[in-house]
């Protein structure tokens, strides 16, 4: 249930370490909630150090405090109901931020992703993840 | 057809035991007695009985490292029972587990179709925990490390 100044914590290399969530997309209005698989608009709140080597280069996609992205929830702390009637529930909320066009801004993902993402559609985030439940 | 508000409804198997009261039953006398006895799949009575009954020898204990084995992904999944919701057919269990730094909880219902096997791996310590529910495992990580791996002998 992420919705409007719902932080999530980053498990990308994308440069971003905590958002908070702004917006969810599927829904119309802005008091709606979003959960595993949903993208979001969030606004980086704490992000890594841009050293001035990886500034100058052109490849590192890094993010700054600040900056407007999206993001997909990959955990959540509410329990996420599974089609066989089982429950998943996480200890955080967690997100991999996204470009406009639904691909992932980092490399790597760095910790477990949810295996409702599959069922949704984010496929490639799937086979990225060190770990999926 | 078998149900008749829906052409595509998958309707499930279910035979009534030949004894069932069904005058009594259809007007709805001991309806919820009846249904918490009878409403299992498949073969599982057996085997919710003997998770869940208190009188039952191999009964589910809190506090035990248990193993539930699925259909579908994630096909195993270990942790220790933090809770044990005992309501006839729709009995659950929750299993706690850490994995890659973060914790996650499942909560799976073993009269399923899709739920094959429930193992206990480790008993409580003691035997027994002194609670019913162990949600206080959420905040001490320490406590969960010490049921995980302290007690291997």
């Amino acid at each position: 249930m992420i919705g409007l100044k719902s932080t999530l914590n980053v498990i990308d290399n994308s440069g971003a370490l905590i958002v908070e969530c702004v917006n969810v997309l599927k829904n119309k209005v802005n008091n709606g909630w979003g959960s595993v698989g949903d993208e979001i608009v969030v606004v980086v709140q704490k992000a890594r150090p841009v050293s001035a080597a990886t500034q100058a280069s052109v490849n590192a996609v890094k993010v700054r405090r600040g900056d407007v992205r999206r993001a997909v929830i990959v955990r959540t702390r509410k329990a996420v109901r599974r089609p066989d009637g089982s429950y998943v529930r996480f200890d955080d909320n967690a997100a991999i931020l996204l470009n406009n066009k639904r691909e992932m801004l980092g490399t790597r993902i760095g910790g477990m992703v949810s295996g409702d993402l599959r069922l949704k559609g984010w496929g490639k985030i799937v086979s990225l993840a060190p770990r999926v439940v | 057809m078998p149900y008749p508000f829906s052409k595509t409804a998958l309707v499930p198997n279910l035979t009534l035991p030949k004894d069932a009261p069904l005058e009594k039953l259809k007007l709805g006398k001991g309806l919820m007695p009846f249904l918490q006895k009878n409403l299992y799949s498949a073969g599982k009575a057996e085997l919710m009985h003997d998770l869940f009954s208190r009188q039952s020898p191999k009964q589910l204990r809190v506090g035990s490292i248990v193993t539930v084995l699925n259909d579908q992904a994630p096909n195993t999944f270990t942790g220790v029972l933090i809770a044990i919701r005992r309501r006839g057919p729709d009995s659950s269990i929750t299993l706690r587990n850490i994995l890659q730094r973060t914790g996650i909880e499942m909560q799976f219902f073993p009269n399923a179709p899709g739920v094959k096997e429930v193992k206990v791996i480790r008993p409580p310590p003691k035997g027994r925990m002194r609670r019913a529910k162990l949600y206080y495992l959420r905040d001490s990580p320490d406590k969960m490390s010490m049921l995980a791996g302290g007690k291997n002998k």
